[in-house]
């Protein structure tokens, strides 16, 4: 393993972050209506000012009142999901592992669901009600992720297969009772089943929520950075690192939490979107190594990008109508995987 | 032992040709003893999606396994021949009282079978070619409509009250619509189209395609989609309608107070809350009897007609005072609804006891 140093984590952050940039400005110009570089930057500049009263014309709005946000919004779903994907491979020791996968992201749609139904019978005060469906995804996540935790292991290990075989197992369970209730209970005011199973980032946030969601992924996200030296030893097994000092139980608590606060948010704004958190940190490791002080932050970046990316084609290929994005991620993401599968057996 | 057995098996063969026999027996008299009834009466039709079908010239029991020719059936008075629909069919109220086969998606065949019926309706929007399929092999005819313009409802009416044996029925109910229909355009026609989105779902965005006859509906009223779209239910990019700044929302709901909620969710969420029509709340909140091509269409474009042109409704004649007031919507108590809406009911119940 290279030794970290900070100047070689800035260098490899700066980079993504620059590519990430070149991806929002372009991300910022495709769209239904066609902008130009310099109003938009004129526009950006004004907008930060405050002084909205200065902008050049209605469709520089449009793109700071909503192509703006989504980009945005893609941005930290995809960072959520592509670092809670690599606090799973690290943790489970199981290259496969993400939210997809595991169920996870089912186990948090779920519990969205099942908020949202609640919801209107209980009268809850308004900052709560914001809070209310996160805070269902979060339940569902975590327990889920413990769910199948308890189901994957044999013996008192972790048994991949079998890890892997209960993700699976879970997310069509839980799939199918979302769908059970969404049609028998279905009415004007739910998100569409495509959203909770597809993953769809074309709805626009409440303000609340759009601050619920930042520093809830920032806090998550600063919680797992701080057990990144641990999860490297974890690498070599729950026994070994405990014999080099590593408290075990403490790191496994705090990122299943924050990895399943991180989903929890991710899907609750945009549905359950896969292969992202499974691919990035795979392309990542290949690219950085697996150093998680490293691999984190940089899971972080291409998450970011690759949702990015997928959202841009799923609003401008079929304009002016939209694709779900978990479609354009299972599209390019599923024989990206397969690529990467057989590379490594060869 | 042996013997015992031997016995007893002789004994249970007797006993088991005997019955044998005395049902053969059974059979060749009820065979024999009535003369053979005439070969019922069956004519061959082509349906709205081009299938050609064999059904009875009398048609006595009817499953509907659609909303819309629920409630079509109703409108000719024919419920009595109505013997079976669906959970979703709901308007008028009694229809509910009906037996219940299941979904308009997934109904269950052997429920259907067991209402013997005559003919079966569906309609191709809503109903699945396998399910068509299935009552072929089950030998229980089908017959399927495929309005896509509110001129196509009225021919598709008409032709179904043809194949039911009630044309008096059919006629004057499409005339009756038509009358309707041509007494709005009257008043909207001179006015230039009010440009809308008609809002299927909020999150996404989901509206309506060119080629669904409520696009044809909107045009009626004096309205136009901004939405060009040939897929029928198309999940449209906020951004383009921002661009194309609808002046009205139109909502179809059934009931009111979702239609309150929603719109007062709109006004604070961003990206919604820059369209022209949500800043200055100009909403269309209209009965949701648009979204099925049934008789009621015509009801649901006048109230249309009414929130979109108010002032081609301003003053209205005395003799015409009771279709002044808007129209709430949903109502779907026969009691509580107004004159035009019940009118449906009245002219084909009239048509009914003439025949």
């Amino acid at each position: 393993m290279r030794p970290v140093t900070l100047q070689r984590l800035l260098l490899q952050c700066g980079i993504l972050a620059l590519i990430l940039f070149a991806v929002v400005v372009v991300a910022l110009k495709l769209g239904a209506v066609p902008v130009s570089l310099y109003g938009l930057g004129r526009d950006l500049i004004s907008v930060l000012l405050r002084q909205t009263s200065q902008l050049s014309s209605d469709y520089g709005m449009i793109v700071i009142e909503i192509r703006l946000p989504r980009i945005l919004l893609a941005i930290v779903v995809g960072a959520s999901l592509s670092v809670a994907g690599t606090s799973f491979q690290a943790l489970l020791r199981n290259p496969l592992a993400d939210p997809y996968v595991l169920g996870v992201s089912m186990g948090a749609a779920l519990g969205a669901v099942l908020a949202l139904i609640a919801e209107p019978h209980l009268a809850l005060p308004v900052w709560l009600a914001a809070l209310f469906t996160p805070l269902g995804a979060f339940l569902g996540a975590a327990a889920t992720i413990a769910a199948v935790y308890l189901l994957g292991r044999r013996e008192g290990q972790i048994d991949s297969a079998t890890l892997l075989l209960a993700g699976i197992i879970s997310s069509s369970f839980l799939s199918a009772i979302i769908m059970f209730l969404l049609t028998t209970l279905t009415g004007r005011d739910f998100r569409g089943m495509a959203f909770w199973l597809m993953g769809d980032l074309s709805s626009p946030l409440q303000s609340s929520l759009r601050w619920v969601l930042g520093i809830g992924f920032l806090v998550a996200t600063g919680a797992i950075y701080t057990t990144a030296a641990d999860l490297n030893l974890l690498l070599a097994g729950e026994k070994e690192a405990m014999h080099l000092g590593v408290d075990v139980r403490r790191v496994r608590l705090v990122v299943y939490i924050a990895a399943s606060i991180l989903t929890g948010l991710a899907v609750s704004v945009s549905g359950a979107i896969g292969y992202v958190g499974l691919l990035v940190p795979h392309v990542m490791r290949l690219l950085f190594g697996s150093d998680h002080r490293t691999l984190l932050p940089t899971a972080a970046f291409g998450g970011a990008i690759a949702v990015v990316i997928a959202d841009t084609l799923a609003r401008t290929v079929v304009a002016p109508s939209e694709l779900p994005v978990g479609a354009m991620t299972a599209l390019v993401g599923a024989p990206l995987f397969i690529y990467l599968l057989r590379r490594r057996m060869a | 032992m042996r013997m015992f057995f031997d016995s007893t098996l002789r004994a249970v063969a007797a006993a088991a040709l005997v019955l044998l026999f005395s049902d053969a027996a059974i059979c060749a008299s009820q065979a024999v003893a009535p003369p053979l009834p005439p070969p019922p009466a069956y004519r061959q039709v082509t349906d709205e999606i081009g299938r050609t079908i064999r059904v009875p010239r009398s048609i006595h029991r009817i499953v509907s396994l659609a909303p819309n020719l629920t409630e079509t059936i109703y409108a000719l008075g024919l419920q009595d021949r109505l013997v079976g629909d669906t959970d979703y069919c709901d308007f008028p109220p009694d229809a509910r009282q009906k037996a219940k086969v299941g979904g308009a998606v997934n109904p269950s065949l052997e429920a259907i079978a067991s209402l013997h019926p005559d003919l079966v309706l569906v309609t191709k929007n809503l109903n699945r070619l396998e399910t068509v399929n299935a009552l072929d092999s089950l030998g229980i005819p089908s017959y399927a409509t495929d309005p896509h313009t509110v001129e196509a409802i009225i021919a598709s009416t008409e032709r179904l009250a043809d194949l039911l044996g009630a044309p008096e029925s059919g006629t004057a109910l499409g005339k009756d619509m038509e009358r309707r229909i041509a007494a709005i355009k009257d008043r909207v026609a001179a006015l230039p189209l009010r440009s809308v989105l008609f809002v299927v779902w909020t999150e996404p965005l989901i509206s309506i395609g060119k080629d669904t006859f409520i696009a044809d509906a909107l045009q009626h009223a004096g309205a136009v989609s901004v939405i060009d779209s040939s897929q029928n239910w198309p999940h449209i990019n906020l951004e383009e309608v921002v661009r194309l700044q609808p002046e009205f929302l139109v909502f179809a709901e059934s009931h009111p107070d979702n239609a309150a909620h929603t719109t007062d969710t709109l006004a604070d969420l961003p990206g919604w809350r820059i369209l022209d029509a949500v800043k200055h709340h100009r909403f269309a909140v209209i009965s949701d009897a648009v979204n099925r091509p049934a008789p009621r269409i015509a009801s649901a474009i006048e109230e249309l007609a009414r929130q979109l042109h108010p002032e081609a409704f301003a003053e209205t004649p005395q003799s015409d005072k009771d279709n002044a007031s808007p129209l709430p919507p949903g109502s779907t108590q026969p009691s509580t609804s107004p004159l035009h809406l019940a009118r449906d009911f009245s002219v084909a119940q009239e048509c009914a006891c003439a025949q």
